[in-house]
């Protein structure tokens, strides 16, 4: 580790040092670090690397890199090769060694080990080939390739910390928020203020002190973007903070980080360590005059702490419980001074936007936001694409691409080949859109329009099987645990709503009941104190809007059509095509199916628990369901 | 200056309020579970939400948070505004049905009948840690079995105003909110009794539901603050008027007991006041002030009857003194002229007993001389405000005055019983079955001769008058005496009843000796003649034969100044000599005899002048 830099000067020759001791044209093995992969025993095929290497004294000749999530996580442990940039996926321990032997040192490539694609069954073997990766536009993301993380001399390498240089010797405050304002980005976090304008309101107010803080809170269930940031690029993060420190005459920042991230937190520590002994943390930054340090703040395992005013009251100690804002974060924030609070993935954005300037920002995206950045939404957006699609992970696409871009071109469509019903976006609080929504460009205001919002940027994908009340009551489930509790509408109406929905699940509910959700669910909409409840009916309102036959199927009917709500559904064993294989009835795990070999089985429908299974396995389709 | 407009009608404001506080003073009423004037504001139960148009747009706000702006355009009964109204009270009704408050709001705004269900708990959220078991009024649940989700205490409708009031204003924070969500409910931390709590009753007297035990957040019975004018048959707030006829008629604060001392907060009442006439920083001021005459009018103290123990003061409940009859049959006591026994029956029967602490060996041999004619004045009283039988127990009837003997005799008409004779005990020890559950008076009738058992349901003590406790201090500033009853000594009983031996130093009132509200106004007004007398003449006429230092003998050793009965002698620090008044020398001549250097020398008696006295008398033989 080097001593503390004290100039820019000092920061490029140490830079030109890194790169003298790299040589691009070498093969680097990177295997993903990322906490999906390292589920799948991700760390144990790095190892294996590594003892591999050892064996064939490849050591000094060819690089190892664990890096942060590469988003092909349905697919992982994902390996890369470079230079020539192969993909393997689902690699294990003991593929290493064979990986090593053939490809590494025979230049031989491993079929079995690339993705196959699901419709010409042809083998994908680069980025460029694969689907997932061609549709993207990884502008941020992409960087995880490269990095390291714990390494600070990795981001070095591929341009870190030059943003800050320029912004700090190039460039007044005054023309970095500018810069911030014209680029059109709008907060990832969900709410998609404008960021520049927040950073001119706070920079504005006089005070004795002024914070940053970054919100890693992250809270929506199937949401992992920004976990995935922190841990594979966590230095891009405090690029950012630093500039906006610097921009708004800041010295102290937090990151707010959920205690449910543990990983997140030791990267973004260490990052932060290494960050204050080159002295790009601390005081008197690079020379320049401007400090700034930073704290990581852990939470307590609530999903409305990631609401700003009650994440500051838990930074400050208190129970994390908002509060009205009349008077703005910007002007009395943290300890009533003024402090801006910005998502982790707008963090990341702001080095790029420094570096190559408003203008190619403003290329990417929506609209027009020449007068005003409300005016469109510019950028690219990391999206969580999970659900019933071929290819979960992390996406990276510029505003404005749609639903059916995301989930058919680069999700490889729907799993099993089934129908796509619906898409949830933007987490719990985000509205459910269904087929009719497929080319909706996604942005921040045509998503409010229809109902959802971009949130943080979650995308669950349901097939057929799914059932909307099903869907919502679960959701809702959600919102009751973490409702903080303070207003009334919130608190009692997200129960109320989850009854409601339990009883049209359970056949209990009559028309009435759909008349009073609907209410109710504006009710909550329009009196919660919070976004946590105003949000909330979301899923309702959605649902009704755009699924109503399947709450009416619940009601007249008495049928659930995904066949998902117990008390709805009943299977039932057509004699004339069942033959006796007895396939249901060893699966069953009620014990409810009679028959002997060889006859038609019969379902006893008291022990029936409903689970589905003698649907799932029946290859016959004997099996139908009501 | 803002200009906005609520329901139609243009409204001015000066201050920087919020909506609910214009509104409220414009006479809209917006109806408020958790806000209060004491309170800044909190915006949680939203039933104050109104409809704001500002620059183009619409939305929804709490009324209470919401701080006017200019051109602001307010709804605060649209059917937006009513319908999310109409909901918030089901849905709080679905939590607390019983609640008084929020029925009467469902009234008010129209809501028939809840549509919701008591909340039930979500199965799949159930951990099974059994933490609802442990709290009090939960039913134990065997694990597998749904938990019944919290609903708080029964009424508690989580307003907070507890919680604010105890935290933010009273700066105690001895309750909190607990758990999130559908948990949430006040409690102290950990559930456990509070040792922060200092038992104001603030918590309960602002909770709209009645939902607070204060046991139940500290287990100790409040400490009350007892009247000193009620004589502790009522209690007082720690800011209190002292007394309807008070003198200025304003309250006072008592600093040992007002939490704004304790802790720095509430100061509620300084909020409240419309004319910002409280300062909480006052501070005792000491003023010196020159004067020439003094009058000591400082009164008098009751006998305490606890000196007296067979009497049962302090014992039996229903023995009570005369003072504290005197507020019982007051309209303005504290219990609004009713007489009743301490468990509130009434009476059937008084013994009214005199001279206790008065013509005693035991304690005080003097007469207290008012005790007959006020014993003379409950008995009357007593006799209509109650059916009750009244006996009075006397040694004397002392009545001299005007029409006071006459009042006697009308009580005799009346039917009070007199039985003279020292009163030996009371008692509650019974002898036969009418003396149960009665105070039993032991006395022996005098005149019929015999010893009597009366059984009666409440004594009065006649408790006599005694000089103050601090008399002797107060007689030493003032350079008087005492008689050896302890009242100020008068220079002469029958010709100077109001002059001390102190010139310029007076007397007025009980002070002085036991005496009634006629004798001692017009000694007052004696006394306030002298003084004036002195004040007005502006010189004193004193006899020539005063004392006097010579300075240049005078050695500065101060033996004389202690020993002059009448501090006529000061010290000069500047010239270390010391000095005689002349107006307080009245030539008794101490310090002369005394002086070991011979330095005083006192006018008329002087060597020369003795010598000469001596030489004429010899003269004659």
């Amino acid at each position: 580790m080097a001593t503390r830099l004290t100039s820019c000067g000092e920061l490029a020759a140490y830079r030109k040092t890194v790169a003298a001791k790299r040589d691009p044209n070498r093969t680097c093995v990177t295997v993903c670090g990322g906490t999906g992969c390292r589920a799948c025993q991700g760390l144990d095929v790095a190892a294996a690397f590594r003892q591999a290497f050892q064996e064939h004294a490849l050591e000094g000749k060819v690089d190892l890199r664990v890096t942060g999530c590469l988003g092909f996580c349905e697919h992982g442990p994902v390996v890369t090769l470079r230079p020539k940039g192969l993909i393997y996926v689902k690699v294990t321990a003991a593929d290493a060694k064979e990986i090593v032997e053939k490809t590494l040192l025979k230049g031989e490539e491993m079929e079995r080990l690339f993705i196959k694609d699901p419709q010409t069954k042809k083998r994908l073997r680069t980025r460029e080939e694969i689907p997932f990766y061609k549709h993207q536009m990884p502008v941020i993301f992409g960087a995880n390739f490269d990095l390291d993380p714990q390494s600070i001399d990795d981001y070095l390498y591929v341009g870190g910390y030059t943003a800050l240089v320029k912004a700090l010797t190039t460039m007044t405050p005054e023309l970095v928020i500018d810069e911030v304002t014209k680029s059109g980005l709008r907060g990832r976090g969900g709410a998609g203020f404008p960021t520049g304008t927040k950073w001119a309101s706070c920079r504005k107010v006089e005070s004795n002190g002024k914070y940053i803080v970054c919100n890693a809170d992250e809270g929506d269930p199937g949401a992992y973007a920004n976990r995935s940031l922190m841990e594979g690029n966590p230095h891009s993060v405090l690029e950012g903070m630093i500039i906006a420190s610097y921009a708004i005459g800041a010295h102290e920042g937090f990151i707010y980080v959920r205690a449910e991230y543990p990983l997140a937190v030791e990267l973004l520590a260490k990052a932060i360590e290494d960050a204050r002994a080159l002295g790009l943390l601390g005081k008197n930054i690079l020379g320049t005059g401007h400090s700034f340090d930073l704290e990581i703040n852990r939470g307590g395992g609530a999903f409305v702490c990631g609401e700003s005013t009650a994440l500051m009251a838990s930074i400050e100690g208190r129970a994390g419980e908002p509060r009205a804002k009349h008077i703005h974060m910007v002007e009395r924030g943290l300890w009533d001074r003024p402090t801006v609070l910005n998502n982790v993935e707008t963090w990341s954005n702001i080095p790029l936007i420094v570096n190559r300037g408003s203008q190619w920002f403003t290329a990417i995206g929506t609209g027009d936001v020449s007068k005003t950045p409300w005016g469109g939404s510019k950028g690219t957006k990391i999206f969580s694409l999970v659900g019933k699609v071929n290819n979960t992970g992390l996406v990276e696409v510029p505003m404005g691409a749609t639903l059916r871009q995301i989930i058919y071109d680069i999700g490889g469509g729907i799993k099993g080949g089934k129908k796509f019903k619906g898409v949830q976006t933007g987490g719990p609080s985000g509205g459910i859109l269904g087929v009719q929504h497929l080319d909706l460009p996604i942005d921040y205001d045509q998503l409010v329009e229809v109902g959802s919002m971009m949130g943080s940027g979650g995308m669950i994908v349901m097939d057929e099987d799914t059932c909307m009340v099903d869907f919502a009551r679960y959701f809702l489930a959600f919102l009751e645990d973490e409702s903080c509790g303070k207003c009334t509408p919130c608190r009692e109406g997200v129960v109320q709503m989850r009854q409601l929905l339990e009883q049209i699940g359970a056949g209990k509910a009559t028309m009435a009941h759909l008349d009073l959700l609907q209410d109710l669910a504006e009710v909550v909409r329009d009196a919660s104190l919070c976004q946590l409840g105003v949000t909330a009916p979301n899923p309702v309102l959605t649902t009704l809007a755009y699924f109503r036959e399947e709450y009416e199927a619940h009601i007249r009917n008495g049928k659930c059509p995904a066949g998902v709500c117990k008390a709805l559904v009943s299977y039932l064993i057509d004699a004339e095509k069942c033959n006796g294989c007895t396939m249901c009835a060893r699966n069953c795990p009620s014990g409810a199916i009679e028959g002997d070999k060889k006859q038609p089985h019969k379902i006893v429908l008291e022990k029936c628990s409903k689970c589905g299974i003698c649907y799932e396995v029946c290859k016959f389709h004997a099996v139908a369901r009501n | 200056m803002v200009k906005l407009v609520i329901n139609g009608k243009e409204i001015t404001t000066e201050k920087e309020n919020t909506v609910l506080e214009v509104a409220r003073a414009a006479g809209i009423d917006i109806p408020t579970l958790c806000s209060h004037e004491s309170l800044p504001p909190y915006g949680s139960c939203r039933f104050c939400i109104v409809e704001v148009n500002q620059r183009g747009r619409t939305r929804m706000q709490t009324s209470c948070t919401l701080p006017v702006a200019e051109g602001m355009e307010i709804k605060t009964h649209s059917e937006r505004v009513m319908k999310i109204r109409r909901i918030l009270v089901e849905l709080m009704l679905a939590r607390c049905p019983e609640s008084e408050v929020l029925r009467n709001m469902a009234r008010e705004i129209g809501v028939p009948h809840c549509r919701f269900e008591r909340v039930r708990g979500d199965k799949s959220l159930c951990h099974t840690c059994q933490a609802c078991t442990l709290v009090e009024q939960m039913p134990m649940h065997a694990p597998a079995e749904v938990p019944s989700t919290f609903v708080g205490r029964s009424g508690c409708i989580l307003c907070g105003m507890c919680v604010r009031l105890c935290d933010d204003v009273m700066k105690i924070g001895a309750l909190g909110f607990e758990g999130r969500g559908m948990r949430r409910r006040v409690t102290t931390p950990f559930r456990e009794p509070s040792e922060f709590c200092i038992t104001c009753g603030a918590c309960t007297s602002i909770c709209p539901t009645g939902a607070i035990e204060l046991l139940r957040v500290r287990p100790q019975e409040p400490l009350p603050i007892p009247s000193e004018f009620e004589l502790g048959l009522a209690n007082r707030k720690p800011i209190h008027l002292p007394f309807p006829q008070a003198v200025p008629r304003v309250p006072v604060i008592d600093p040992a007991t007002c939490v704004n001392f304790m802790t720095g907060g509430c100061k509620v009442c300084e909020d409240n006041c419309q004319v910002q006439a409280i300062d909480h920083t006052q501070q005792d001021r000491i003023q010196e002030v020159d004067v020439g005459t003094v009058i000591v009018a400082t009164g008098f103290k009751t006998f305490d009857p606890k000196r007296t123990p067979y009497y049962g003061y302090g014992v039996f409940p229903n023995v009570y003194t005369a003072l504290e009859v005197e507020r019982l049959v007051n309209a303005s006591g504290p219990t609004g002229g009713e007489v009743t026994l301490r468990d509130g029956r009434a009476p059937k029967s008084i013994g009214i007993i005199h001279c206790v602490g008065s013509r005693d060996n035991k304690t005080n041999r003097w007469c207290s001389r008012v005790c007959c004619m006020y014993s003379l004045k409950l008995a009357h009283l007593l006799k209509e405000h109650t059916e009750a039988e009244l006996y009075n127990f006397y040694i004397d009837m002392r009545t001299p005055g005007k029409s006071y003997d006459e009042f006697y005799g009308k009580l005799l008409e009346e039917r009070v019983h007199f039985i003279r004779g020292r009163v030996g005990e009371v008692t509650d020890w019974a002898m036969t079955p009418e003396e149960e559950g009665k105070l039993v008076i032991r006395v022996e009738d005098t005149l019929a001769g015999f010893v009597r058992r009366i059984p009666v349901d409440m004594v009065v003590l006649s408790t006599g008058l005694e000089p103050q406790a601090d008399a002797q201090e107060v007689r030493r500033l003032f350079n008087m005496s005492c008689g050896s009853e302890g009242f100020f000594l008068e220079r002469h009983p029958k010709l100077a009843p109001v002059n001390t031996f102190t010139d310029g130093v007076f007397l007025a009132g009980a002070c002085q000796g036991p005496r009634d509200i006629p004798d001692t106004v017009a000694q007052a007004g004696a006394a306030a003649a002298e003084a004036m007398v002195l004040i007005d003449k502006g010189y004193v006429e004193q006899e020539p034969n005063t004392a006097y230092i010579l300075e240049q003998e005078c050695s500065g050793c101060k033996s004389c100044i202690p020993l002059c009965p009448y501090t006529a002698i000061a010290f000069d620090e500047a010239k270390q000599k010391a000095v005689i008044n002349e107006a307080l020398c009245k030539g008794c001549g101490t310090c002369v005899a005394s002086c070991p250097s011979g330095s005083i020398a006192q006018r008329l008696f002087e060597d020369d002048e003795v010598f000469s006295e001596i030489k004429g008398v010899l003269a004659y033989e």
